[in-house]
């Protein structure tokens, strides 16, 4: 392909989109519209996982002694548990200070709140115990339900199993929306190069009659598709970060214990996957139409 | 230089347009197709410059086989083929000069050679004078030429010409008639189907006759031959 050729084609592609400007601006706006929700799918799913990751490294078990447990049976049981492998601390809490930390929250004296709860402290002891490996909270809360003098353990298991369900179905609805959408786009975009092929026909019937090559012919439509696919992937970059940014000072200043990504990596990956979509749509959306139309 | 072998052209719809034809047709040969409407002339025309591929049968031109080729090849073999129209065929939107540039630009000519080979051609034709003018304002023969040169731009060994002069008054198509001799005086094949009696009684060329697909005639000096 010669300079000239490309010349010519850029100027016919030129022609070719401001000869449908409306149609030209639906197809770059629903390219964009499927885009962005791509783009905040997937950093929701990026903040759901980095969420579900923290809450696990979080992960203690609270492990509660039965009632009749000796303050020395809570040492011994203490540093028993320390000795445990896989146990990175253990923090006692004494049915006693369980006790003052409740009267603290209520604002009464330590007696009074015993006399108020029928002369007897109904706290247990607790233990936290820290896992060194976030991956083992499950098999160490199983092996501490068992120890005696232990009545029950509770840790965060359920939360994160909760987070990743839905994490989960977020991830099949947002895959629909965006599928439906991108359909959508293939469908407007390829509607678009269709009126510019039917409108040229004339020309381009008179181009293959003068022996013009097929892929001149297909250039300047498969270079249109590609142009609106470009043009929404580049504002759904531009809507996806400015929004994101927006939306993550907003929790950080309101919710400030969840965790946001920012990780400048990831929003480079994005932006780019986002454009390089678009211009996959355009691609495919121009394919489409020129291979029914174009045949000589 | 066109070799046709026991060719039948039967479209989708079951008309059957060319019932085994063979043919030859040499280098620098004027050749007249008539035959009565329906007969299948254009369809003849369209196989040489690949618009159509025969169901039966093979077509050659300067040793390439049109049935044969591959469809990325099509558009080099055009370009060694002029196609001349009844209906012109001219961008409505685009100027005499950039209508005949069109051919040479969309083949990837350079700007330079496209100016040159333009006017030249423009000259040969005779509207040199009308290089601005669009479509709409000239008359039927001047269109005609237009297209001509069009089809001549990219000297072409062969030209086939589809009722050139279907549109035109006697005095016109006489004209056209004159551009279209002198251009195979220049060393192209012409081939041309055509319905104009006196032009073919007059010019005194090797004449084929279609009648329902078949060769029913071909006369190296010949006339018009039907008493319509
Ligand atoms: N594209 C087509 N599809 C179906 N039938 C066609 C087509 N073109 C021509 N025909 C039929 O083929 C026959 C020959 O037509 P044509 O080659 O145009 O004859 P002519 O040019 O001599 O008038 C006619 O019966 C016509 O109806
Ligand atoms: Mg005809």
């Amino acid at each position: 392909m010669t300079l000239n050729s490309i010349r010519y084609i850029l100027r016919e592609t030129a022609h070719s989109m401001k000869r449908n400007p409306w149609l030209s601006i639906a197809s770059v706006l629903t390219v964009t519209v499927s885009l962005v929700i791509l783009g905040f799918s997937v950093l929701f799913l990026a903040n759901a996982s980095n969420m579900a990751k923290s809450f696990e490294s979080q992960l203690e078990v609270a492990t509660f002694l039965k009632s009749n447990t000796t303050p020395e049976q809570v040492k011994v049981i203490q540093s028993q548990i320390q000795g445990m492998p896989g146990v990175a601390s253990v923090t006692v809490v004494t049915k006693a200070q369980a006790l003052i930390d409740f009267g603290k929250t209520m604002g009464g004296t330590q007696s009074s709140l015993v006399t108020d709860l029928g002369g007897t402290n109904p706290f247990p002891d607790k233990l936290t115990v820290k896992a060194s490996d976030p991956q083992k909270v499950k098999a160490l809360a199983d092996e501490l339900s068992v120890l005696p003098g232990v009545e029950k353990v509770r840790y965060g298991q359920g939360y994160v199993d909760k987070l990743l369900t839905f994490t989960r179905w977020l991830r099949w609805i947002g895959l629909t929306v965006v599928g439906a959408f991108a359909i959508a786009s293939i469908v407007l975009i390829s509607i678009n190069v269709k009126m510019n092929v039917f409108s040229r026909r004339r020309e381009i019937q008179i181009m293959k009659l003068v022996g013009a090559s097929n892929s001149f012919v297909r250039w300047p439509f498969l270079i249109e598709g590609l142009t609106l696919g470009f043009i929404g992937g580049a504002l759904a970059s531009g809507i996806v970060g400015t929004g994101y940014n927006w939306l993550s000072m907003y929790i950080q200043t309101t919710l400030t214990f969840l965790p946001v990504v920012q990780n400048t990596d990831l929003f480079r990956q994005i932006a780019a996957g986002l454009v390089l979509a678009g211009m996959a749509m355009g691609a495919i959306g121009s394919g489409l139409s020129l291979q029914k139309f174009l045949r000589s | 230089m066109i070799e046709l072998t026991n060719v039948s052209k039967t479209y989708p719809n079951g008309a059957r347009a060319l019932v085994d034809v063979n043919l030859k047709i040499g280098k620098g040969e004027f050749v007249f197709l008539v035959g009565p409407s329906g007969a299948g002339k254009s369809t003849l025309i369209k196989l040489f410059y690949r618009d159509e591929t025969p169901t039966r049968g093979q077509v050659q031109i300067n040793g390439k086989n049109l049935v044969r080729m591959k469809e990325r090849e099509v558009p080099y073999l055009r370009r060694s083929i002029g196609v001349v129209f009844q209906d012109f065929k001219l961008l409505p939107n685009k100027t005499v000069f950039e209508n005949v540039a069109f051919a040479l630009e969309v083949i990837g000519v350079s700007k330079n050679e496209v100016k040159t080979r333009t006017h030249a051609t423009l000259e040969l034709v005779g509207l040199a004078n009308k290089e601005n003018a669009f479509p709409h304002e000239l008359s039927g023969g001047e269109q005609q030429r237009v297209c001509v040169a069009r089809a001549v731009i990219n000297n072409p060994a062969l030209l086939v010409a589809d009722e050139p002069t279907g549109n035109l008054d006697p005095e016109t198509a006489w004209e056209i008639m004159d551009l279209l001799f002198s251009i195979n005086k220049r060393g192209t094949t012409v081939i041309m189907g055509t319905h104009a009696r006196a032009i073919v009684d007059k010019m005194q060329k090797r004449v084929i006759a279609i009648e329902n697909g078949r060769v029913a005639r071909d006369e190296e000096i010949g006339g018009y031959g039907y008493d319509t």
